[in-house]
């Protein structure tokens, strides 16, 4: 599977460019950490918004987290993704902490709960979708 | 901020529509010439220009000078969305204050067609650009169906209670010849419309359409006897909480205090709200975080009060944007228009009895996950 190119893109920039390509690559959802006072980044920013550092390094998170809440959207949305409809979008809190906005593959999303546990895709599936993107622990 | 000497002397709004039959231009014209009309001033008066709009740009203050031909001498736009009117007018008082102004226009508004909305990936800001529209998000109803979810079940909020806020707002709109939607709506109509974004359905949405609001800033004894609108009190506040993707609180928390200080009384004074309903749960947000109840417990605070114009607690008394429909900007300054059409005692069929002090609140401008701008105008009638 490779990126859908009906997808609306990211724009590439010099601070997010080893996200995008480490997710594409290998299914890996690489976090900015700051090298001054620790703190983990999502989405990549030019400073670290904590303590204002300049100098930021990547770690890999470790792909899973659970769903805080989320929305399942029926309407309203461009072609290529009603096509795909309903689409399950949550806020994800990491397991390193870091919260997120991002879509769960899900066949049934009546059967979601908020507070259930999600995981990154796997590689031949996350390189579909220009931005992390999970599914259900225990799914697949 | 407060003025005893500048405030509101003028306001007006043009004609909403739900296809654009002429510019944004023309949709502010109209209504800047209402706001002139209820002033008793003349273009010839203006020499400030304020706006706010998400969808002018590229054009902005300076041309819409060019458009209407004025030569203000001092001109601003705001960057706050929905929450940018209620800026626009403190920043014009202090203007007027400071002698950079005598008399400023302040304008919102927007023509909304399809094309605007087939283009619209290319007007959002870049985190929502890149981190949530490529996922599918669709359009805010996605973020807010989240936001609205949490609250429910952090709070045990019900949709029965958040309901009554389009509910009641509809029955305001019903008195309103210029609201979009004027057919009554009952709470099982709210509770069974159709699915947008779990939980959010048709009727927590608005329409987007085609309008304009306007208001005149300059010294109060320039008003019509009996006319003018004092700012008692006015604050805003951007990106609270930090850090946060989907908060059930936002900036109002942080200066509601003040705010009231400087206005001299509470929330147990004012005789209406009009808050910014983009959505119901978001109204339910600024209800909390303004005073009214404490957070967490709107549900039983909604259920406990009517919002209609003739209610104990009247809310957006022209039925506001989930009814009137929303002008793109413009949806930060209705609930302005309204206030001091209420407080100069000419709200016709939807006047508030006794209607002496109001409160505003503003809410807007989307980053990652929600609105990063809060603002709030504490509104008094001249006696
Ligand atoms: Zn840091």
């Amino acid at each position: 599977m490779s990126l859908n190119p009906a997808y609306p893109p990211v724009r590439r920039t010099p601070e997010n460019a080893p996200m995008l390509d480490a997710w594409q690559q290998r299914g890996e959802i690489l976090l900015q950490r700051c090298d001054s006072c620790g703190a983990h980044l999502f989405y990549p920013r030019a400073v670290c918004p904590s303590c204002w550092a300049e100098t930021t390094g990547w770690v890999p998170a470790c792909g899973t987290g659970r769903i805080v809440s989320f929305s399942v959207v029926h309407k309203g949305l461009p072609d290529v993704f009603m096509a795909e409809a309903p689409i399950l979008l949550a806020e994800i809190e990491l397991a390193e902490g870091v919260l997120m906005i991002a879509r769960v593959l899900c066949a049934d999303p009546g059967r979601v709960t908020s507070g259930m546990a999600v995981a990154a895709l796997p590689l031949a599936e996350a390189r579909a979708f220009p931005l992390p993107t999970f599914r259900l622990e225990g799914a697949g | 901020m407060r003025s005893e000497t500048v405030g509101l002397i003028g306001y007006g709004s043009s004609v909403y529509e739900k296809t654009a039959t002429r510019s944004e231009q023309g949709y502010m014209a109209l209504a800047a010439r209402a706001a002139l009309d209820s002033a008793g001033l003349s273009p010839r008066d203006i020499d400030g220009i304020s706006v706010s709009s998400t969808t002018l740009p590229p054009d902005n203050a300076v041309t819409l000078a060019e458009h209407f031909g004025l030569s203000p001498r001092w001109t601003s736009m705001g960057n706050a969305g929905g929450a940018g009117s209620v800026i626009n007018v403190m920043d014009a008082v202090q203007a007027v204050e400071s002698g950079r102004a005598s008399c400023v226009l302040c304008l919102a508004g927007a023509a909304q067609d399809t094309e605007f909305f087939k283009d619209r990936i290319n007007r959002f800001n870049r985190s929502v650009a890149d981190y949530l529209a490529p996922h599918g998000f669709g359009g805010m109803n996605g973020l807010f169906g989240i936001i609205m979810r949490k609250h429910m079940e952090t709070y045990g909020t019900r949709r029965e209670s958040l309901g009554r806020i389009s509910v009641d707002q509809r029955a305001n709109a019903g008195q309103n010849d210029n609201a979009l939607l004027r057919k009554p709506m009952t709470l099982e109509e709210y509770l069974n419309a159709p699915l947008i974004a779990d939980p959010i359905r048709l009727f927590d949405c608005v329409l987007p359409c085609a309008g304009a609001e306007a208001l005149i800033v300059a010294p109060l004894d320039r008003a019509q006897p009996g006319k003018g609108v004092r700012v008692v009190a006015a604050a805003e506040r951007h990106n609270h909480p930090v850090g946060e993707v989907s908060p059930l609180r936002g900036g109002w928390e942080t200066f509601r205090e003040g705010f009231y200080d400087e206005a001299g009384f509470g929330p147990e004074d004012v005789q209406f709200i009009q808050a910014y309903d983009d959505y119901p749960i978001m109204v339910a947000v600024q209800i909390e975080d303004l005073g009214f109840c404490p957070k967490g417990e709107i549900g039983g605070f909604l259920d406990a009060h009517s919002l209609r114009w003739d209610g104990d607690l009247p809310l957006n008394t022209g039925g506001g944007q989930l009814s009137c429909g929303q002008t793109g900007g413009g949806g930060g300054m209705i609930g302005i228009t309204e206030a001091v059409r209420q407080l100069r005692g000419e709200g016709g069929g939807r006047q508030v009895p006794g209607a002496r002090r109001g409160l505003v609140s503003g809410y807007g401008m989307v980053g990652y996950g929600h609105g990063l701008s809060a603002s709030a105008m504490m509104l008094e009638a001249v006696a």
